[in-house]
């Protein structure tokens, strides 16, 4: 009288009342001519009922607290805003710590640069010492050597003036290309040195000026092609006029 | 959600609070695990739902939000134990709702069965959701919901009839 066997999951479904009509009172009539499945059956039925029982209020929230949908929802638009102004304060502080890092990096690369340092870094290294690329005591040598390494420079006047012959010149190089020092020295052995280079990035042209660095006085001018240096002793006071005179004649 | 009159939302919250504290079998984290559920909803308000679908759909943010949670508790103690803490683990019902059960013989059969069970039995025998959204809210194939339904009631038969059962309801350590 049955077409098919109810499946397993079939009488489950019988018990949760997800049949068809017309499968569930196939499925009842199966289930009346087989006692011991449904004795089986009712028994799942009978738990479910039971436990729907006993949990029924079940979770009821003690004291009538409730959770209020107004407030929650007060709460959840309090938590956006809130995360906003946290984003907005991140992006402000990301942006003034960008702007503030950009801005310190070139405050201590300009700190770290002062004008002509190469200069008398050159100075310290080699005015003193011999190891200069040529001897020269003549300053038309010292003219020629000048002018063949570097083209674009002026007359090198005669210091004779002032008491410095030329001793010798070395050639130098640095980041920004080839550079000069020219060494001169007075009858008591006092030395002067002329740096120049070409202006580069990190170098620009400058304007006149003159710091003291420890022992020494630097006096700097930028002119033609070329960025100049006159090195002497802080305390030597013909030191004004012989940059004036090089920086007149280069 | 909105057009829920005060009896609806009180009812439904309870729902939900059931479902929770059979879960996570401790009341604190039931109520937190509820709060947020419905924090979750109402920030997703996208759609209108009808009573029966909504209760669905929290059901199913409760219980993505109970098994991430369960996860990172996982990875917590996986944590502790890395750093020679002993991992605690009970997985029968314990804490604040044993009293509960203890006082209803009915409940200690069902209080024996594991989570996975209890929730798919409570979304199906107590909170009447299909088949097809039980499956959707454990996010399991309706294949699974079936089987796992069988062995479930099976479980709880065995325990029903197996009682008396001890007095007190032991923690399984």
């Amino acid at each position: 009288m049955t077409r098919l066997i109810p499946s397993e999951d079939e009488l489950h479904a019988y018990v949760d009342d997800r049949l068809a009509p017309a499968r569930r009172a196939e499925v009842q009539a199966w289930l009346a001519a087989n006692p011991h499945e449904a004795a089986r059956i009712e028994a799942w039925r009978s738990d479910a009922r039971r436990l729907r029982a006993a949990l029924a209020g079940f979770g009821e929230q003690p004291g009538g607290a409730q959770l209020d949908l107004a407030q929650v929802q007060r709460r959840l638009r309090q938590r956006r805003q809130r995360r906003l102004a946290s984003a907005a304060v991140l992006l402000l502080a990301l942006g003034v710590g960008g702007l503030g890092g950009w801005q310190a990096r070139q405050a201590t690369w300009a700190g770290n640069e002062l004008p002509m340092a190469d200069a008398v870094q050159a100075h310290r290294l080699f005015a003193g010492s011999e190891a200069l690329d040529i001897q020269a005591s003549d300053p038309t040598r010292l003219r020629e050597w000048l002018g063949s390494h570097f083209n674009r420079v002026g007359q090198l006047p005669d210091l004779s003036g002032y008491g410095f012959q030329p001793v010798g010149a070395r050639l130098l190089s640095n980041e920004q290309g080839p550079a000069a020092l020219l060494v001169f020295q007075d009858r008591h052995g006092q030395r002067i040195s002329l740096f120049l280079r070409s202006p580069g990035d990190r170098y620009q042209r400058m304007p006149d000026g003159q710091r003291v660095d420890g022992q020494l006085e630097a006096r700097y001018w930028s002119h033609g092609a070329y960025n100049f240096a006159l090195v002497s002793a802080a305390d030597d006071v013909r030191g004004a006029g012989v940059g004036e005179a090089l920086r007149l004649g280069l | 959600m909105h057009d829920l009159d005060e009896q609806q939302w009180r009812e439904l919250l309870q729902r939900l609070r059931r479902f929770a504290l059979w879960l996570t079998r401790e009341t604190g984290s039931a109520d937190d695990l509820v709060q947020a559920t419905v924090e979750r909803a109402l920030s997703r308000r996208d759609q209108q739902r009808d009573e029966e679908a909504l209760r669905a759909w929290l059901f199913t943010i409760l219980y993505r939000l109970f098994l991430d949670g369960k996860r990172r508790e996982r990875l917590h103690a996986r944590w502790l134990s890395w750093f020679g803490r002993a991992e605690q683990d009970c997985e029968a019902v314990g804490g604040n709702i044993e009293n509960i059960v203890l006082a209803q013989a009915d409940l200690q059969a069902f209080a024996h069965l594991s989570t996975e069970q209890r929730a798919l039995l409570l979304l199906v025998s107590i909170e009447g959701l299909s088949y097809k959204e039980a499956a959707e809210t454990l996010n399991i194939p309706i294949g699974t919901v079936m089987s796992r339904l069988s062995r479930a009631r099976a479980a709880l038969r065995d325990l029903t009839e197996g009682n008396p059962k001890p007095p007190a309801l032991r923690r399984l350590k």
